[in-house]
């Protein structure tokens, strides 16, 4: 997963459906690094009895903000929605500086 | 070097059970014309197996120590082989009431050891535990926390087993193995409803995905788990971090991004399923066990002292009435004697 144009990670799950697996798989495959490169990664973590969806808001550098289902997209889609985006903006770098 | 000698030493168990069951099979032709009956279960090596059991063929038992001919030891270490992991686990579900769960999200070898530094240095803090009134000093369970990363799958087999597996049960319809690792215990948790709401594991098993770590206390001790909160989730209240001044290790950029990393997102409590917020409230729990059953013994002695009250006030009302309604008797009469009295004198 291309995460170098990733500013923000917002999530909130209950970790005890199974519909926040894949938000979850996200958040675990961020680099080790990434807080250190300036990404900002926020969770909260809803209790238990709480019935609410996942939420997952990521944020790319040129201020494009994205809400992902991960329930619906799974982990696969999620990347794949999130590396659509960061291969367009990465095209972008390599033109400028080519 | 090791490997080959552990091979070499089955070997020779293997050879050492073959002349020990071969040599009471060539005895006992000899023997099988005096006592038939009793010479046939001599030399049967299987006591247990001998029985004329539908299902004794396919379940067959073998001595302890047997190590097949063909098929030697593995050299792989033994921590890394997914038998004895699972052993490892139903041990470690078996024997511990408190477990945490967290999500690690990709933490370095240094930030886990300045975590784990950090946890080390916060437990070792929890005062030693009192003595009973008998006497008898409970045992320090300070070093026997640990804090470990599971192999998820390997876990959740393991956590089926504990869960849907009955040893003694099965041990009474079979002559087969039933131990972890048995035939039995697999067709077991392939039998069991493991979507179940009720059961612990239909519970638990969501939080088992993708990376994750336990911190296992052998014993439910709230001063160890809210000194271990404090440290590796910490919320404002009740659980506050160390401060820098005090603790400046905690602020060191490994233990601080190590942290930032992990996720507490449940425990298991005698069994139990907890989410983040039903173990801090473990964790609050003042004087562990002891102190709830301190809790317990106030409550009852102040609910019996107003049961007390309560009774007598009653009693109390009516006497202080009738005392009242006699004083007042006693005025209506007298002031007439005092009347009566007055003319006289």
């Amino acid at each position: 997963m291309i995460t170098r144009f990733i500013t923000e990670v917002n999530t909130k799950f209950n970790p005890f459906s199974t519909a926040a697996r894949s938000t979850r798989l996200f958040l675990s495959s961020l680099p080790a690094n990434a807080r250190n490169q300036g990404m900002k990664i926020d969770t909260k973590l809803l209790p238990r009895t709480s019935a609410d969806p996942a939420m997952l808001q990521v944020k790319f550098k040129d201020g494009k903000e994205m809400n992902l289902d991960g329930a619906k997209l799974g982990i696969k889609g999620i990347i794949e929605e999130v590396d659509r985006h960061s291969r367009f903006l990465q095209k972008q770098v390599d033109l400028n500086d080519g | 070097m090791s490997a080959r000698l552990s091979c070499s030493s089955a070997r020779c168990v293997g050879r050492v059970i073959k002349s020990q069951t071969a040599s009471p099979l060539s005895r006992a032709a000899p023997a099988a014309v005096t006592l038939p009956q009793t010479s046939i279960s001599s030399t049967r090596h299987y006591a247990v197996a001998s029985r004329a059991l539908p299902t004794a063929l396919g379940k067959l038992q073998l001595p302890e120590d047997y190590v097949s001919p063909t098929k030697p030891p593995t050299a792989r270490r033994p921590e890394t082989r997914k038998s004895q992991m699972i052993r490892a686990y139903t041990a470690l579900l078996r024997s511990t009431p408190l477990m945490l769960l967290f999500q690690h999200n990709n933490l370095t070898a240094v930030e886990w050891s300045a975590v784990r530094r950090e946890l080390r240095r916060a437990l070792r803090e929890v005062p030693a535990p009192i003595a009973g009134p008998d006497g008898s000093v409970p045992v320090d369970i300070t070093e026997s926390i640990h804090f470990q990363v599971l192999r998820t799958r390997m876990f959740d087999v393991a956590f089926k087993v504990v869960e849907f597996f009955d040893a003694e049960e099965a041990a009474k319809q079979s002559n087969g193995y039933t131990h972890d690792l048995s035939q039995t215990a697999y067709e077991a948790i392939q039998a069991a409803d493991t979507t179940n709401p009720n059961t612990a594991y239909a519970q638990i098993s969501p939080l088992l995905e993708g990376p994750v770590a336990a911190l296992t206390f052998p014993t439910v001790s709230p001063a160890h788990l809210a000194a271990a909160l404090k440290v590796l989730a910490p919320s404002t209240p009740d659980f506050p971090a160390p401060t820098r001044r005090k603790y400046p290790g905690y602020y060191e950029l490994a233990a601080q991004s190590g942290l930032q990393k992990l996720l507490l997102v449940g425990g298991r409590v005698e069994g139990k399923a907890f989410d983040y917020q039903g173990v801090r409230w473990v964790g609050g729990i003042e004087g562990g066990l002891d102190g709830l059953r301190s809790q317990l013994v106030y409550m009852l002695q102040s609910a019996g002292l107003g049961v007390t009250t309560a009774l007598e006030g009653h009693s109390k009302g009516l006497w202080l009435a009738l005392e009242s309604r006699r004083s007042q008797l006693d005025e209506e009469q007298n002031p007439k004697k005092e009347e009566g009295e007055a003319p006289s004198s």
